[in-house]
Protein backbone atom coordinates (compact mmCIF):
# COMPACT_ATOMS: atom_id res chain seq x y z
CA UNK A 1 0.00 0.00 0.00
CA UNK A 2 1.61 3.17 -0.85
CA UNK A 3 1.93 5.54 1.69
CA UNK A 4 1.69 8.96 -0.34
CA UNK A 5 -2.18 8.05 -1.92
CA UNK A 6 -4.25 10.42 0.28
CA UNK A 7 -7.61 10.15 1.74
CA UNK A 8 -9.14 12.71 0.78
CA UNK A 9 -12.35 12.31 2.40
CA UNK A 10 -11.39 12.16 5.80
CA UNK A 11 -8.80 14.47 8.32
CA UNK A 12 -5.89 12.61 8.26
CA UNK A 13 -3.29 12.40 10.92
CA UNK A 14 0.43 12.44 10.48
CA UNK A 15 1.73 10.25 8.22
CA UNK A 16 4.64 9.40 9.86
CA UNK A 17 4.45 8.23 13.53
CA UNK A 18 7.45 9.17 16.43
CA UNK A 19 8.07 8.12 19.86
CA UNK A 20 6.91 9.84 22.17
CA UNK A 21 9.79 12.14 24.34
CA UNK A 22 9.51 11.28 27.58
CA UNK A 23 10.47 13.89 30.04
CA UNK A 24 10.13 12.55 33.67
CA UNK A 25 13.41 10.96 34.98
CA UNK A 26 12.73 7.04 35.35
CA UNK A 27 11.82 7.05 39.08
CA UNK A 28 13.36 4.45 41.40
CA UNK A 29 12.43 4.63 44.84
CA UNK A 30 13.02 1.01 46.54
CA UNK A 31 16.43 0.45 44.96
CA UNK A 32 18.18 3.70 46.70
CA UNK A 33 15.96 3.86 49.84
CA UNK A 34 12.19 5.83 49.08
CA UNK A 35 11.71 9.40 47.78
CA UNK A 36 11.06 11.01 50.89
CA UNK A 37 13.85 9.58 52.67
CA UNK A 38 11.91 6.88 55.07
CA UNK A 39 12.59 3.18 56.22
CA UNK A 40 10.04 0.71 55.10
CA UNK A 41 8.16 0.27 57.91
CA UNK A 42 7.95 4.08 58.48
CA UNK A 43 4.53 6.18 58.69
CA UNK A 44 4.54 9.62 57.46
CA UNK A 45 4.35 12.38 60.11
CA UNK A 46 1.03 12.45 61.78
CA UNK A 47 -0.75 15.96 62.73
CA UNK A 48 -4.04 16.14 64.16
CA UNK A 49 -6.87 18.64 65.51
CA UNK A 50 -9.57 17.73 67.00
CA UNK A 51 -12.68 20.59 67.76
CA UNK A 52 -11.52 22.76 64.01
CA UNK A 53 -14.97 23.16 63.01
CA UNK A 54 -16.40 24.45 66.40
CA UNK A 55 -17.67 27.98 65.58
CA UNK A 56 -19.95 28.20 62.99
CA UNK A 57 -22.18 30.50 62.24
CA UNK A 58 -25.16 28.77 64.05
CA UNK A 59 -25.22 26.83 66.63
CA UNK A 60 -27.28 24.52 65.08
CA UNK A 61 -24.85 23.59 62.06
CA UNK A 62 -22.00 22.94 64.65
CA UNK A 63 -21.18 19.38 64.36
CA UNK A 64 -20.65 17.68 67.68
CA UNK A 65 -17.21 16.87 67.22
CA UNK A 66 -14.18 17.46 64.29
CA UNK A 67 -11.25 16.83 63.00
CA UNK A 68 -8.51 18.07 61.06
CA UNK A 69 -5.81 15.03 60.39
CA UNK A 70 -2.18 15.46 58.21
CA UNK A 71 -0.40 12.16 57.17
CA UNK A 72 2.46 13.26 54.66
CA UNK A 73 0.71 15.49 51.82
CA UNK A 74 -2.67 13.94 53.09
CA UNK A 75 -5.02 16.41 54.33
CA UNK A 76 -8.64 15.02 55.78
CA UNK A 77 -11.47 17.03 57.30
CA UNK A 78 -14.30 15.20 59.23
CA UNK A 79 -17.45 16.37 60.90
CA UNK A 80 -19.50 14.30 63.20
CA UNK A 81 -23.11 15.06 63.81
CA UNK A 82 -24.95 13.39 66.44
CA UNK A 83 -26.67 11.77 68.31
CA UNK A 84 -29.37 12.97 66.41
CA UNK A 85 -32.98 11.29 64.62
CA UNK A 86 -32.24 8.84 62.55
CA UNK A 87 -34.22 8.69 59.30
CA UNK A 88 -34.06 4.51 59.39
CA UNK A 89 -34.60 4.49 62.68
CA UNK A 90 -33.75 1.25 64.44
CA UNK A 91 -35.43 0.42 68.04
CA UNK A 92 -32.03 -1.38 69.53
CA UNK A 93 -29.33 0.27 68.07
CA UNK A 94 -28.03 3.41 66.82
CA UNK A 95 -27.26 4.36 62.84
CA UNK A 96 -23.71 4.96 61.87
CA UNK A 97 -23.50 6.32 58.53
CA UNK A 98 -20.28 7.90 56.60
CA UNK A 99 -20.39 10.19 53.86
CA UNK A 100 -16.68 10.51 52.23
CA UNK A 101 -16.02 13.18 49.52
CA UNK A 102 -12.87 14.08 47.21
CA UNK A 103 -12.41 17.48 47.14
CA UNK A 104 -12.03 18.25 43.11
CA UNK A 105 -8.77 19.09 43.35
CA UNK A 106 -7.08 16.58 46.03
CA UNK A 107 -5.93 14.48 43.48
CA UNK A 108 -3.95 14.36 40.70
CA UNK A 109 -7.15 14.23 38.31
CA UNK A 110 -9.86 16.12 38.92
CA UNK A 111 -12.89 14.87 40.68
CA UNK A 112 -15.84 16.00 39.79
CA UNK A 113 -18.15 17.66 42.26
CA UNK A 114 -21.27 14.70 41.75
CA UNK A 115 -20.29 11.81 44.46
CA UNK A 116 -18.83 8.88 41.88
CA UNK A 117 -19.31 5.36 43.03
CA UNK A 118 -15.72 4.76 43.47
CA UNK A 119 -16.70 7.19 47.00
CA UNK A 120 -19.48 5.38 47.76
CA UNK A 121 -17.99 2.38 48.14
CA UNK A 122 -15.32 3.91 50.41
CA UNK A 123 -18.03 5.43 52.10
CA UNK A 124 -19.16 2.03 53.10
CA UNK A 125 -15.53 0.73 53.58
CA UNK A 126 -15.20 3.45 56.09
CA UNK A 127 -18.74 2.85 57.86
CA UNK A 128 -17.48 -0.97 58.46
CA UNK A 129 -14.26 -0.06 59.40
CA UNK A 130 -15.34 2.26 62.28
CA UNK A 131 -18.80 1.06 63.22
CA UNK A 132 -17.77 -1.87 65.32
CA UNK A 133 -15.62 0.77 67.55
CA UNK A 134 -18.73 2.95 68.65
CA UNK A 135 -20.99 2.15 71.25
CA UNK A 136 -24.50 1.68 68.98
CA UNK A 137 -26.68 -0.13 71.83
CA UNK A 138 -26.73 2.98 73.78
CA UNK A 139 -27.83 5.31 71.45
CA UNK A 140 -31.12 3.80 70.02
CA UNK A 141 -33.01 5.28 67.81
CA UNK A 142 -30.65 7.81 66.59
CA UNK A 143 -28.21 8.22 64.43
CA UNK A 144 -24.32 9.28 64.15
CA UNK A 145 -23.44 10.83 60.61
CA UNK A 146 -19.54 11.16 59.97
CA UNK A 147 -18.91 13.58 56.83
CA UNK A 148 -15.48 12.93 55.50
CA UNK A 149 -13.91 15.61 53.03
CA UNK A 150 -10.82 14.99 51.93
CA UNK A 151 -8.55 18.34 50.78
CA UNK A 152 -6.12 16.25 49.75
CA UNK A 153 -4.89 13.20 48.68
CA UNK A 154 -1.54 11.18 48.14
CA UNK A 155 -2.05 7.30 47.89
CA UNK A 156 -5.32 5.35 47.60
CA UNK A 157 -5.34 3.00 50.70
CA UNK A 158 -3.22 5.71 52.62
CA UNK A 159 -5.84 7.89 52.19
CA UNK A 160 -9.04 5.85 53.37
CA UNK A 161 -6.25 4.82 56.43
CA UNK A 162 -5.84 8.55 57.18
CA UNK A 163 -9.85 8.73 56.94
CA UNK A 164 -10.31 5.99 59.13
CA UNK A 165 -8.25 7.59 61.73
CA UNK A 166 -9.62 11.24 60.78
CA UNK A 167 -13.18 9.80 61.77
CA UNK A 168 -11.76 7.93 65.20
CA UNK A 169 -10.58 11.56 66.32
CA UNK A 170 -13.92 13.37 65.28
CA UNK A 171 -15.71 10.69 67.18
CA UNK A 172 -13.68 10.61 70.14
CA UNK A 173 -14.32 14.89 69.89
CA UNK A 174 -18.02 14.81 69.78
CA UNK A 175 -17.78 12.73 73.11
CA UNK A 176 -19.90 9.16 71.29
CA UNK A 177 -19.14 6.77 73.53
CA UNK A 178 -16.18 4.33 71.81
CA UNK A 179 -14.84 0.62 73.12
CA UNK A 180 -12.10 2.09 71.28
CA UNK A 181 -10.35 4.53 69.05
CA UNK A 182 -9.91 2.98 65.64
CA UNK A 183 -5.94 3.37 64.17
CA UNK A 184 -5.58 2.54 60.37
CA UNK A 185 -2.47 2.12 58.44
CA UNK A 186 -1.92 0.33 55.13
CA UNK A 187 0.95 -0.99 53.15
CA UNK A 188 2.03 -1.80 49.39
CA UNK A 189 3.42 -4.86 48.14
CA UNK A 190 6.60 -4.14 45.99
CA UNK A 191 7.55 -7.48 44.32
CA UNK A 192 8.07 -9.50 47.80
CA UNK A 193 8.45 -6.22 49.72
CA UNK A 194 6.19 -4.45 52.10
CA UNK A 195 6.54 -1.22 51.97
CA UNK A 196 4.34 1.13 54.60
CA UNK A 197 2.16 4.00 53.78
CA UNK A 198 2.76 4.45 49.84
CA UNK A 199 2.57 7.90 48.08
CA UNK A 200 0.76 8.14 45.23
CA UNK A 201 4.27 7.67 43.15
CA UNK A 202 5.34 4.48 45.29
CA UNK A 203 1.72 2.70 44.90
CA UNK A 204 1.57 3.55 41.12
CA UNK A 205 4.71 0.79 40.91
CA UNK A 206 3.19 -1.53 43.04
CA UNK A 207 1.16 -4.95 42.46
CA UNK A 208 -1.16 -4.65 45.42
CA UNK A 209 -2.01 -2.83 48.71
CA UNK A 210 -3.45 -4.24 51.96
CA UNK A 211 -5.17 -1.86 54.78
CA UNK A 212 -5.58 -2.83 57.80
CA UNK A 213 -7.73 -0.89 60.60
CA UNK A 214 -7.48 -2.10 64.18
CA UNK A 215 -8.50 -1.69 67.89
CA UNK A 216 -5.65 -1.94 70.02
CA UNK A 217 -6.98 -2.06 73.17
CA UNK A 218 -9.44 -4.95 72.44
CA UNK A 219 -6.74 -6.14 70.07
CA UNK A 220 -9.16 -7.09 67.20
CA UNK A 221 -9.23 -6.52 63.52
CA UNK A 222 -11.79 -3.85 62.53
CA UNK A 223 -11.31 -4.13 59.11
CA UNK A 224 -8.94 -5.77 56.32
CA UNK A 225 -8.83 -4.22 52.53
CA UNK A 226 -6.80 -5.80 50.02
CA UNK A 227 -6.23 -4.55 46.81
CA UNK A 228 -4.44 -7.07 44.24
CA UNK A 229 -3.22 -10.25 44.35
CA UNK A 230 -0.36 -12.07 46.32
CA UNK A 231 0.02 -15.57 48.29
CA UNK A 232 -1.13 -16.19 51.68
CA UNK A 233 2.49 -15.72 53.03
CA UNK A 234 2.70 -12.71 51.89
CA UNK A 235 -0.30 -11.50 53.43
CA UNK A 236 0.54 -12.51 56.51
CA UNK A 237 3.87 -11.03 56.50
CA UNK A 238 1.94 -7.47 55.26
CA UNK A 239 -1.17 -8.21 57.88
CA UNK A 240 1.34 -8.51 60.85
CA UNK A 241 3.54 -5.27 59.63
CA UNK A 242 0.08 -3.45 59.20
CA UNK A 243 -0.67 -4.49 63.28
CA UNK A 244 2.89 -3.26 64.67
CA UNK A 245 2.30 0.11 62.49
CA UNK A 246 -1.44 0.45 63.88
CA UNK A 247 -0.24 0.64 67.06
CA UNK A 248 2.13 3.37 66.50
CA UNK A 249 -0.68 5.16 64.60
CA UNK A 250 -2.67 4.85 67.99
CA UNK A 251 0.10 5.66 70.13
CA UNK A 252 0.11 8.97 68.55
CA UNK A 253 -3.82 9.93 68.24
CA UNK A 254 -4.14 9.43 71.81
CA UNK A 255 -1.08 11.52 72.85
CA UNK A 256 -3.08 14.55 70.60
CA UNK A 257 -6.49 13.41 71.72
CA UNK A 258 -4.66 13.76 75.45
CA UNK A 259 -3.59 16.52 75.08
CA UNK A 260 -6.10 18.50 73.07
CA UNK A 261 -8.18 18.40 76.83
CA UNK B 1 -2.78 4.08 90.19
CA UNK B 2 -3.53 7.88 90.44
CA UNK B 3 -2.50 10.04 93.72
CA UNK B 4 -5.08 11.49 95.00
CA UNK B 5 -5.40 15.30 93.17
CA UNK B 6 -3.20 14.14 90.00
CA UNK B 7 -5.94 13.82 87.08
CA UNK B 8 -5.71 11.56 84.53
CA UNK B 9 -6.91 12.11 80.81
CA UNK B 10 -8.32 9.14 79.39
CA UNK B 11 -8.75 8.15 75.60
CA UNK B 12 -11.50 5.37 74.91
CA UNK B 13 -10.18 2.09 75.14
CA UNK B 14 -7.69 3.10 78.03
CA UNK B 15 -7.61 0.64 81.51
CA UNK B 16 -8.89 2.38 83.99
CA UNK B 17 -9.15 -0.71 86.79
CA UNK B 18 -10.65 -3.90 87.89
CA UNK B 19 -13.83 -4.60 88.18
CA UNK B 20 -13.50 -6.67 91.05
CA UNK B 21 -12.41 -3.08 92.82
CA UNK B 22 -14.76 -0.87 91.26
CA UNK B 23 -18.28 -0.17 90.02
CA UNK B 24 -18.31 1.65 85.97
CA UNK B 25 -19.74 4.57 85.87
CA UNK B 26 -20.63 6.99 82.87
CA UNK B 27 -17.93 7.02 80.03
CA UNK B 28 -17.20 3.17 81.07
CA UNK B 29 -17.90 -0.20 80.02
CA UNK B 30 -16.71 -4.02 81.42
CA UNK B 31 -14.76 -6.57 79.31
CA UNK B 32 -13.25 -9.51 80.97
CA UNK B 33 -13.07 -8.47 84.30
CA UNK B 34 -11.46 -4.96 83.45
CA UNK B 35 -13.05 -1.92 83.37
CA UNK B 36 -12.27 0.81 80.66
CA UNK B 37 -13.22 4.24 79.35
CA UNK B 38 -15.76 4.65 76.82
CA UNK B 39 -14.96 9.05 76.45
CA UNK B 40 -12.16 11.57 76.35
CA UNK B 41 -11.78 12.51 79.60
CA UNK B 42 -10.54 12.45 83.35
CA UNK B 43 -10.49 9.39 85.52
CA UNK B 44 -12.65 10.49 88.75
CA UNK B 45 -13.61 8.04 91.71
CA UNK B 46 -16.18 8.25 93.71
CA UNK B 47 -16.33 7.38 97.14
CA UNK B 48 -19.72 4.99 98.37
CA UNK B 49 -21.49 6.96 100.69
CA UNK B 50 -21.73 5.53 104.45
CA UNK B 51 -25.47 6.02 104.06
CA UNK B 52 -26.99 4.70 100.83
CA UNK B 53 -30.22 4.00 100.62
CA UNK B 54 -32.02 3.73 98.07
CA UNK B 55 -29.21 3.73 95.68
CA UNK B 56 -28.51 0.28 93.89
CA UNK B 57 -25.08 1.18 92.92
CA UNK B 58 -23.18 1.83 96.13
CA UNK B 59 -25.28 -0.56 97.86
CA UNK B 60 -22.22 -3.39 97.12
CA UNK B 61 -20.31 -0.37 98.43
CA UNK B 62 -17.64 -0.35 95.94
CA UNK B 63 -16.44 3.14 94.81
CA UNK B 64 -17.90 4.20 91.67
CA UNK B 65 -15.04 4.60 88.58
CA UNK B 66 -16.23 7.16 86.15
CA UNK B 67 -15.28 9.58 83.31
CA UNK B 68 -16.08 13.29 83.40
CA UNK B 69 -16.35 15.74 80.41
CA UNK B 70 -15.97 18.98 81.08
CA UNK B 71 -17.84 20.45 78.24
CA UNK B 72 -21.59 18.76 78.25
CA UNK B 73 -22.07 16.86 75.19
CA UNK B 74 -25.76 15.90 73.25
CA UNK B 75 -28.68 13.74 74.60
CA UNK B 76 -30.72 11.29 73.17
CA UNK B 77 -34.54 10.60 75.17
CA UNK B 78 -34.12 7.46 76.96
CA UNK B 79 -37.09 5.95 78.21
CA UNK B 80 -38.18 7.17 81.58
CA UNK B 81 -36.13 10.29 80.96
CA UNK B 82 -37.42 13.51 81.49
CA UNK B 83 -37.76 16.01 78.11
CA UNK B 84 -38.71 19.72 77.71
CA UNK B 85 -40.20 20.54 74.29
CA UNK B 86 -42.08 22.55 72.42
CA UNK B 87 -45.62 21.52 70.62
CA UNK B 88 -45.35 21.62 66.93
CA UNK B 89 -48.56 20.47 65.42
CA UNK B 90 -51.95 19.35 67.50
CA UNK B 91 -54.79 16.85 66.15
CA UNK B 92 -57.49 15.89 68.30
CA UNK B 93 -55.35 11.88 68.61
CA UNK B 94 -51.97 13.05 69.40
CA UNK B 95 -49.80 16.16 69.59
CA UNK B 96 -46.71 16.60 67.73
CA UNK B 97 -43.73 17.67 70.21
CA UNK B 98 -40.04 18.76 69.02
CA UNK B 99 -37.87 17.69 72.20
CA UNK B 100 -35.25 20.38 72.87
CA UNK B 101 -33.51 18.77 76.04
CA UNK B 102 -33.32 15.83 77.71
CA UNK B 103 -33.13 16.49 81.49
CA UNK B 104 -30.50 18.98 81.93
CA UNK B 105 -28.67 18.33 78.72
CA UNK B 106 -29.77 20.05 74.99
CA UNK B 107 -29.91 17.97 72.18
CA UNK B 108 -28.22 18.59 68.71
CA UNK B 109 -30.95 18.58 67.09
CA UNK B 110 -34.56 18.18 68.24
CA UNK B 111 -36.12 14.86 68.14
CA UNK B 112 -39.42 14.12 67.07
CA UNK B 113 -42.02 13.26 70.13
CA UNK B 114 -45.83 12.49 70.24
CA UNK B 115 -48.36 12.65 73.24
CA UNK B 116 -50.96 10.83 72.31
CA UNK B 117 -54.74 12.38 73.85
CA UNK B 118 -54.55 9.51 76.28
CA UNK B 119 -51.30 10.11 77.72
CA UNK B 120 -52.31 14.18 78.38
CA UNK B 121 -54.21 13.41 81.86
CA UNK B 122 -54.00 10.28 84.25
CA UNK B 123 -57.46 10.75 85.15
CA UNK B 124 -60.72 10.80 82.80
CA UNK B 125 -58.47 9.78 79.99
CA UNK B 126 -61.46 9.38 77.40
CA UNK B 127 -62.65 12.96 77.95
CA UNK B 128 -59.51 14.61 77.13
CA UNK B 129 -60.48 17.81 74.42
CA UNK B 130 -56.89 18.52 72.43
CA UNK B 131 -57.13 21.91 72.40
CA UNK B 132 -57.74 22.75 75.93
CA UNK B 133 -54.55 20.88 77.44
CA UNK B 134 -52.23 22.16 74.31
CA UNK B 135 -51.99 24.52 71.26
CA UNK B 136 -48.95 25.19 69.03
CA UNK B 137 -46.14 26.97 70.35
CA UNK B 138 -46.38 25.61 73.90
CA UNK B 139 -42.85 24.94 76.04
CA UNK B 140 -44.16 21.35 77.72
CA UNK B 141 -42.49 18.53 80.15
CA UNK B 142 -42.93 15.44 79.89
CA UNK B 143 -41.53 11.80 79.91
CA UNK B 144 -40.57 9.62 77.63
CA UNK B 145 -42.91 6.38 77.83
CA UNK B 146 -41.62 4.53 75.21
CA UNK B 147 -39.45 4.53 71.61
CA UNK B 148 -42.44 4.93 69.86
CA UNK B 149 -42.58 4.33 66.20
CA UNK B 150 -39.89 4.82 63.45
CA UNK B 151 -40.98 8.50 63.26
CA UNK B 152 -41.18 9.91 66.66
CA UNK B 153 -40.76 8.79 70.87
CA UNK B 154 -44.22 8.32 72.47
CA UNK B 155 -44.58 11.63 75.44
CA UNK B 156 -46.74 10.87 78.16
CA UNK B 157 -48.14 14.12 80.82
CA UNK B 158 -49.44 12.34 83.09
CA UNK B 159 -47.55 12.98 86.13
CA UNK B 160 -48.35 16.44 88.11
CA UNK B 161 -44.98 18.13 87.26
CA UNK B 162 -45.77 17.34 83.42
CA UNK B 163 -47.60 19.71 81.25
CA UNK B 164 -47.53 23.22 79.92
CA UNK B 165 -44.19 25.21 81.48
CA UNK B 166 -44.81 28.55 79.37
CA UNK B 167 -47.39 29.45 77.13
CA UNK B 168 -48.24 32.74 75.40
CA UNK B 169 -52.05 33.79 75.03
CA UNK B 170 -53.62 34.67 71.95
CA UNK B 171 -52.77 38.38 72.32
CA UNK B 172 -48.99 37.59 72.98
CA UNK B 173 -48.43 37.63 76.41
CA UNK B 174 -46.51 35.14 78.61
CA UNK B 175 -49.84 33.19 80.47
CA UNK B 176 -49.81 32.63 84.33
CA UNK B 177 -51.30 29.21 85.27
CA UNK B 178 -54.00 29.57 87.95
CA UNK B 179 -55.04 25.94 88.64
CA UNK B 180 -54.40 22.68 86.50
CA UNK B 181 -56.06 22.92 83.86
CA UNK B 182 -55.93 27.29 83.30
CA UNK B 183 -53.79 29.63 82.27
CA UNK B 184 -54.35 33.34 82.24
CA UNK B 185 -53.22 36.20 80.62
CA UNK B 186 -52.13 39.23 82.74
CA UNK B 187 -53.13 42.02 80.55
CA UNK B 188 -56.00 41.54 79.24
CA UNK B 189 -57.40 38.67 82.19
CA UNK B 190 -58.42 36.24 79.55
CA UNK B 191 -58.71 32.67 80.92
CA UNK B 192 -56.88 29.88 78.45
CA UNK B 193 -57.59 26.05 79.26
CA UNK B 194 -54.12 24.41 79.48
CA UNK B 195 -52.87 21.06 80.65
CA UNK B 196 -50.09 22.96 83.47
CA UNK B 197 -47.50 21.50 85.14
CA UNK B 198 -47.10 22.00 88.78
CA UNK B 199 -44.01 23.69 89.00
CA UNK B 200 -44.44 24.43 92.56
Amino acid sequence: MATNIQDRKRINGPTRSVEPISTAEPVEPFASGRLDGRALDQVRPIFMKTGSLDSQASAQAAPSGSAYYEQGKIRISCAVYGPRQGRKSNAKMGIFSCDFKYTPFSCSWRKSHIKSSDEKEISLILEQAVAPAIRLELYPKACVDAFITVIESDGKAATIAAAINCISAALVDAGIELYDSVAATSMALNGTQWISDCTQIEEDSTSCSLLVARMPSADEVAYILQHGKTKIEQTEEGFQACVNACTKVYAVMCRYLQGSM
Amino acid sequence: MSTAGQTVVVTPGRRLGLAQEYESGIGTYVRNGMIYSSILGTRKIKEPTGDSTNDKETSTNKPVLYVERDNAKFAIPVVGCEVLGRVVRINPRAASVAIMMVGPVPCQEDFLGMVRVQDIRATEKDTVVMVESFKPGDIIRAEVISLGDQRSYFLSTTKNEHGVVFAQSSDGNTMVPVSWEEMQDPETLAIEKRKCAKTF
